[in-house]
């Protein structure tokens, strides 16, 4: 019940972080910059709340909504997989072993580093 | 006709994810990924019912909308968390970019020597970066959306499973580094990991998924292209 109260706000809260979304998209378009627009809109709002020129409590309601379902976005765009049958029969076991190979190189690079850089500056 | 359609695959969209949503919520196991589940129940059901993807491109677009404003968002949990970020600015910062880099060079590597194409090469390069941003990346450098879609949500899954267990292996223990390999490889899911393992990680990927991004998206194109032909 409480969130339909909230409705409304949550509503116009999305408006604002679309506008910022536009603003971004705006931005690299007008810059011709090979950035994707919601990663400069997402810059754009990070640089808005650290200078104080828009308080959080301003788009926290609709921001929380957004981002607590932020998983629920993926699964449309995923659907289009459908396309890729033939690739998934054919190169599917490659992916997998490739994507599995990556993902341990990386999170072991990352975890060792910052351990690393971590227990000296704390030190 | 046609919007007795649109609002059917609405439906069942939403629906699904709820149901999955409560699935993962109830056993928190990485392979039951809400995501994952939905798009094969929605793909079978495509496949049963003889719809197509332009049947179902309507109701895909009205569903998407938000997830510019939705990515936008994301600069909240980052401003939350600015202070450890200000404490642990060295170790943050070269470490998620040591890992991006790590990361991209080894899926591009191991793909090519594995003999794919290249465009799924291309579609493979940001698969470590939150999928809004990913595809973005794929199609600004000439890849196919929706397959890196697939391939972050794979690696989402992949990162939460093995992540934990390699990152103990290797005697990785303080929670800043843990939370910040699983967000830097596995985004948002490899976020939900590392809340698991408590506060501080869980804050770590966040920042780590943010920054992964934004680094991923600079350096894209002067270094996917040093691995491709």
């Amino acid at each position: 019940m409480a969130m339909f109260k909230q409705l409304p706000k949550i509503a116009f809260q999305i408006l604002l972080l679309w506008l910022v979304f536009r603003c971004g998209t705006y931005l690299v378009a007008f810059l011709h910059l090979a950035l994707p627009g919601n990663v400069a809109g997402m810059l754009l709002m990070f640089a808005l709340l650290a200078t104080g020129v828009v308080k959080p409590v301003l788009i926290e309601a609709g921001g929380g909504f957004l981002l607590k379902h932020f998983a629920f976005f993926f699964i449309p765009i995923s659907v289009g997989l459908m396309a890729f049958g033939p690739l998934m029969r054919q190169s599917g076991l490659t992916l997998l072993a490739v994507l599995m190979a990556s993902a341990g190189v990386g999170v072991l690079v990352t975890g060792l580093a910052v351990q690393l850089l971590h227990g000296r500056s704390s030190r | 006709m046609k919007l007795f359609l649109f609002a059917g695959y609405l439906l069942v969209t939403i629906g699904a994810y709820l149901v999955t949503r409560r699935i993962f919520l109830r056993f928190k196991y990485p392979l039951l990924n809400p995501v994952f589940l939905s798009t094969l129940v929605i793909i079978a059901l495509l496949q049963a019912t003889g719809g197509t993807l332009a049947d179902y491109q309507p109701a895909k677009d009205a569903m998407t909308f938000l997830l510019g404003p939705a990515t936008v968002a994301l600069a909240l949990p980052l401003y939350h968390n600015r202070g450890v970020l200000r404490r642990h600015a060295l170790p943050v910062f070269a470490g998620v970019v040591a890992g991006s880099l790590a990361t991209i060079a080894t899926v591009l590597i191991a793909g090519r020597i594995a003999g794919l194409g290249r465009g799924v090469l291309i579609s493979l390069g940001p698969k470590s970066v939150t999928v809004p941003i990913a595809v973005e990346i794929s199609r600004i450098a000439g890849g196919e959306p929706t397959l890196t879609a697939a391939f972050v949500v794979a690696t989402g899954m992949i990162g939460s499973i093995l992540g934990p267990t390699l990152l103990s292996a290797a005697r990785v223990k303080n929670p800043v580094a843990r939370g910040l390999a699983l967000g830097t490889v596995s985004h948002g899911q490899g976020t939900a990991v590392a809340l698991m393992e408590g506060e501080t990680a869980g804050a770590m990927g966040g920042v780590a998924m943010a920054i992964a991004a934004v680094c991923t998206a600079l350096i894209a194109p002067y270094y996917f292209p040093l691995f491709l032909r």
